[in-house]
């Protein structure tokens, strides 16, 4: 099962990095998106697959991180985790998306080539 | 009364800054009630020594970072008490100058006497403190504060330029003090100056080479604070400050830290490093020549004074350096250390350069002229200036009669006796009498000047001397320099009293027993070589400061160094930073991802075994539903997330997005995690919403054909080697969980030991009213005895042990309590990150007016607003949906710390139906529901979860539930209900209340704003 969840992450990753060498705004922050799922799935590859498989080829599914629900828990610390970082990476997730349109309203456009050229920094130099 | 002496101490050194603190308190208008504040504080101070006095054997420490050797370890002998009482009583007096020089400019003083507070402690803590790591602690913040006070006017660029290059020059120096004090106490594990002195009397110390380069950076830190060659420049530079600042800074503070630090380690290391005495002679004397001779050919009052500040300093430096020559083991001569009041002389150049600095202050503010040659007539027009300028300018020139005479006198003497073992110094001795000279001709222009019949043009500037304010606080601006100078003469003329007032400040006065000896009346009856330098200085002084020569001012041309320095720098940063900030986004991520992927291949090499396939748990033959289900899942991720790239328009992109997300929201249910599967499902609802309305808010995909910004094939490889590497390493991480599942399959861990922890913890008895009692006398079990952390929650979720102090979470569901509880402070952190999200959000929107948008129909936007959009079904389904969500919000909250939910959950189920109403009938329906604007209501919900946090652990300790009260902690029990049933408490509930108002304010906050500008 672990390899399946690793297929998972790596599809995922290889789509979100593709997406991110784009060449609009839209596709990078549809990238991010896909980024902060493989991130999660990632941690929970840690917690290991949620099956017990004893040497009789017999299987013990654990139960769901609640104390009385199984003989056998799965780890809740990657689930703890991973709450956290889907909060987070949501209200990242918005503020990018925020950061579209405002970027959008003062430049006029989404196109990376464009962009990179608008605001380059000019040299400060006093004394 | 019996105070120990650390808190006297701490009292003296803090006393000014406290009290400096304080005067920001009062009223902007109470000028005289906040002089007197800060006057009083430096008062303390100056009480405070006086009561601990000399005590140097004691050793009071104040325990604060051991475990770095620095200890807040104090050392109240002579040279330190001295230091600090110098300090803290021209600090006083400055204090009643400020007043005078501000006048009534209430802002000024509102910023002036905190900051002056400030570096008074500053620099109390550097002259008493014992640690030199605790040392440079104050080292430090004497250079933060003296640039605030550098830096006064902030709108003169130029000033601030100069601030900046004195903070830079300084702070490079302090780096190097640090790197030498490191490098000293590495060498010989001595971190305190007694420390050291102790290793060094030992003979030769350990490491000596380490140690002599741990003396020159000491030397270059020294050098640097105290303005030697070639670093000086920056002390004329300072004078852009207020005449206080360069008063106090520079007569009896700042630039004598490294002075002091000189004195402090000159016992130590001066008899066995042979370059140090050298050393300090070369550039104190260089910098007192340099000094001298750019005080004669400066026009401004300030500069000359600051060039004769830097000449004093450079002959201070060369003095200690002197002292080398004899002293200690190596000495030809034997004649016991002629260092001669080494001390006195420091305090000689306080008592002449403060008044100065202060009359100079005076003359400028009163006659609003700065150089020196316009001030012809001041003698009948200021009279009580000229005076006290005069005076002051005779003790400059070492004048017969006065301390500064003496203090000449003994370092000519101290130079005769040196150059007797080197005949070098007699070189050092012709650049002494050339400073006297230089500092006689400056005594000469201001007598002649003064004297001189006054310009007509100078009644303009007696006029608005008349404009300036009269009264006792006033004249707080000359009499200052008064009470300090007058300190000159009473050396001059009776030395016995000054020696019985400031005599016990010198420990090692070396061939001179008494001051009288350098007085005028025994160099008379005893002519020798220093009489005849001091006559020569004297004579050549007249006649050139009267002569037409050296008058025309010149520039110094290490001026020049800083601002060069700082373009160098500026050109090469922005060098450096347009090739590596390009702008580029792609090169950015490029340069992220190339960075991973070659720590990655570091780590396999290191690592090879990295690259064995390793052993993945199988999945066993019964479980078919669930095989089927990941199969199918893991297809659908992955078709989904393949279909984004493939299609054009956004809206399918989006959508599938979405489809990914969901199919993502099954992974988690298939591995068990139902919290996580409900948080993702809300989380996807919500954004894909929030991305469908960013659309509307953007342009149509252009229609040209799609240019690639980077051609698709590379595009795509870089893409693919990316994803399969982190793939590889998730699959290696993932296995160490799956390898332990194969163990405790096969036998090698028992079941039973893995299951311990958890039987332990397993739900007592409803009527557990004493859970934990019994595990108190357990013995100790920390997270290192489980196999897991994860094991470590689970059994100490619902019950404690002696580890949590008999506390547990109070709850069976595992995610909640480590969310609410054990790692409350990560939850805190992140729904404070929701809060400022949505204020980012807020504030970005209305930073820009929204603009009519290419390709988007602006009659379409609202599906509530348009009449012919209105969908019936939508309507009536709403009014049942959003009831039943906040139903289920509700029941998902109560039951979330034992069974799957909590706050998060609860707060994304209500954000989805309050959107999706929000969405359809507009925010005015929106807030009949829920009254409170959403932003407000994120504030709410973190100000209830802090306040949880800091309230109930005080209750606790207050009603003695706990012994300490450590933010969130938290408290469950049963309340007792009616008819014998009862009720589990837990106060996390609160907590988790505040996180679900914060889930719901921000989501609702970003939701409404954007929906706001569509309308």
């Amino acid at each position: 099962m672990t390899i399946l969840l690793v297929i998972c992450i790596t599809v995922i990753f290889i789509v979100g990095v593709y997406l991110m060498l784009g060449r609009e705004l839209k596709g990078i922050a549809m990238g991010v998106f896909l980024f902060s799922h493989a991130a999660n799935l990632g941690i929970l590859a840690m917690s290991g697959q949620p099956v017990l498989v004893r040497s009789q080829g017999e299987s013990l599914p654990k139960g769901a991180p609640i104390l009385g629900n199984a003989e056998m828990l799965v780890d809740p610390l990657p689930q703890a985790l991973i709450l956290t970082s889907i909060v987070i990476s949501f209200a990242v997730s918005a503020f990018l998306l925020t950061l579209l349109v405002v970027t959008h309203r003062r430049t006029d456009t989404l196109e990376v080539r464009a962009l990179s050229k608008a605001d380059r920094p000019a040299p400060v130099i006093f004394g | 009364m019996n105070i120990p002496l650390i808190h006297v101490l701490l009292m003296a050194i803090f006393a000014p800054a406290a009290f400096g603190a304080l005067t920001l308190c009062l009223p902007r208008r109470a000028i005289t009630a906040r002089v007197l504040i800060a006057l009083f504080g430096l008062l303390t101070s100056v009480g405070a020594l006086l009561m601990v006095g000399v005590q140097p054997d004691a050793v009071p420490t104040l325990s604060f970072v051991p475990s770095m050797h620095m200890d807040l370890v104090f050392n109240p002998d002579q040279l330190g008490v001295f230091f600090a009482l110098l300090v803290a009583g021209v600090g006083a007096l400055i204090v009643i100058y400020a007043r005078g020089y501000f006048g009534p400019d209430e802002d000024s003083l509102y910023r002036f006497l905190p900051t002056l507070g400030l570096f008074a402690s500053a620099m109390l803590g550097i002259v008493l403190s014992d640690n030199m790591l605790g040392m440079f602690l104050f080292w430090e913040l004497t250079s933060v504060s003296s640039f605030l006070l550098i830096g006064w006017n902030r709108e003169d660029r130029h000033a601030l330029l100069l601030a900046i290059q004195a903070f830079v020059v300084t702070g490079l120096g302090g780096l190097s003090l640090l790197g030498g004090i490191l490098l000293m106490g590495h060498a010989t594990d001595a971190w305190t100056f007694r420390e050291l002195l102790h290793v060094f009397s030992q003979g030769t110390p350990p490491n000596p080479g380490l140690v002599t380069w741990a003396c020159l950076m000491i030397f270059i830190g020294c050098a640097t604070k105290s303005a030697q060659w070639p670093f000086h420049f920056w002390l004329p530079g300072a004078m852009a400050a207020p005449t206080p600042v360069s008063a106090y800074l520079h007569s009896a503070t700042m630039v004598k830290a490294g002075v002091y630090l000189v004195a402090r380690l000159f016992p130590i290391i001066a008899a066995w490093l042979v370059y140090w005495g050298p050393t300090l002679v070369i550039f104190g004397a260089l910098t007192m020549l340099l000094g001298g001779y750019l005080a004669v050919r400066s026009a401004g009052l300030k500069k000359i004074f600051a060039y004769t500040t830097v000449s004093q300093l450079g002959l201070l430096m060369c003095m200690y350096g002197l002292g080398a020559f004899h002293g200690g083991g190596h000495g030809e001569h034997g004649a016991g250390d002629p260092l001669i009041f080494p001390v006195t002389q420091i305090l000689n150049h306080a008592l002449y350069k403060a008044p100065l600095f202060i009359i100079a202050g005076a003359i400028i503010h009163i006659c609003g002229k700065t150089e020196l040659p316009q001030l012809k007539g001041l003698w009948k027009t200021h009279r009580i200036l000229a005076i006290i300028a005069l005076a002051a300018g005779y003790a400059l020139a070492g004048g017969p009669m006065t301390l500064s005479f003496t203090m000449k006198e003994a370092f000519f003497y101290q130079i005769e006796h040196a150059a007797h073992a080197e005949v070098w110094i007699w070189m050092v001795g012709g650049m002494a009498v050339a400073t006297a000279i230089c500092n006689v001709m400056i005594l000469v222009r201001m007598a002649t000047t003064f004297f001189a019949a006054p310009e007509p043009t100078t009644h303009d500037a007696h006029d608005e001397h008349h404009a300036h304010e009269h009264g006792l606080w006033a004249a707080g601006i000359w009499w200052p320099a008064a009470a300090i100078v007058l300190w000159q003469f009473v050396g001059g003329f009776a030395p016995g009293l000054f020696e019985t007032i400031f005599g016990g400040v010198e420990t090692n006065v070396g061939s001179w027993e008494h001051l009288s000896y350098g007085s005028v009346w025994h160099a008379i009856s005893h002519p020798g070589v220093p009489l005849f330098m001091s006559l020569t200085a004297i004579g050549l002084g007249v006649v050139l400061g009267l002569s037409p020569l050296f008058r025309r001012p010149q520039a110094d041309f290490h001026n020049e160094l800083f601002p060069g320095y700082f373009r160098g720098m500026q050109y090469f940063g922005h060098v450096i930073f347009s090739r590596f900030q390009s702008g580029s986004l792609r090169q950015y991520f490029l340069c992220v991802l190339g960075a991973l992927l070659l720590g990655l291949a570091g780590a396999c090499i290191m690592e090879p075994d990295l690259l064995r396939m390793p052993e993945v748990a199988p999945l066993g033959s019964a479980l078919l539903g669930l095989k089927l289900a990941s199969f199918l899942l893991t297809g659908l991720i992955c078709a989904t997330a393949l279909m984004m790239p493939f299609t054009e328009r956004r809206i399918v992109r989006v959508l599938m997005l979405g489809a990914c997300g969901f199919s993502v929201t099954g992974m988690y249910l298939l591995y068990q995690a139902p919290d996580l599967a409900l948080t993702q499902l809300m989380c996807e609802i919500i954004g894909v919403v929030l991305f469908l309305l960013v659309l509307r808010l953007l342009p149509e995909e252009s229609e040209k054909a799609e240019k690639h910004y980077v051609p698709k094939l590379p595009r795509a490889a870089f893409a693919l080697l990316v994803g399969v590497s982190i793939g590889w390493i998730v699959l290696q991480a993932g296995s160490v969980a799956d390898q332990r599942n194969i163990e405790i399959a096969k036998g090698i861990v028992s079941e039973s030991e893995h299951h311990a922890a958890a039987e332990a913890a397993m739900i007592p008895v409803a009527s557990g009213h004493g859970h934990g009692e019994e595990l108190r006398h357990g013995e100790r079990v920390t997270p290192s005895d489980y196999a897991s952390l994860g094991q470590w929650f689970e059994a100490h979720s619902y019950d404690g042990t002696v580890m949590t102090e008999g506390r547990g979470g109070g709850g069976t569901n595992i995610v909640n309590v480590i969310l609410v509880d054990f790692r409350g402070y990560d939850t805190l952190g992140e729904i404070t990150v929701l809060a400022i999200t949505v204020m980012g959000i807020l504030s970005l929107l209305s930073s820009v007016p929204p603009t009519r948008i290419r390709g988007v129909d602006p009659t379409v936007c609202y599906v509530g607003a348009q009449p012919q959009l209105r969908s019936i079904l939508l309507h009536t389904a709403m009014r049942l949906v959003l009831p039943l969500a906040l139903v289920f919000a509700a029941y998902i909250f109560f039951k979330g710390h034992n069974q799957p939910g909590g706050g998060f959950i609860a707060g994304l189920i209500a954000s989805v139906g309050l959107a999706v109403y929000r969405m359809t009938e507009g925010f005015d329906a929106l807030k009949r529901i829920v009254p409170i604007r959403p932003g407000h209501l994120a504030a709410t919900g973190l100000s209830l979860a802090l306040g949880t946090g800091l309230l109930v652990p005080m209750l606790l300790m207050l009603t003695g539930a706990v012994d300490d009260a450590a933010f969130l902690r938290s408290w469950h029990g049963y309340i007792p209900l009616f008819g014998g049933a009862e009720y589990h408490l837990t106060t996390v509930m609160f907590f988790d209340l505040g996180v679900f108002l914060c889930v719901v304010g921000a989501s609702m906050g970003i939701i409404n704003r954007l929906e706001e500008e569509l309308e």
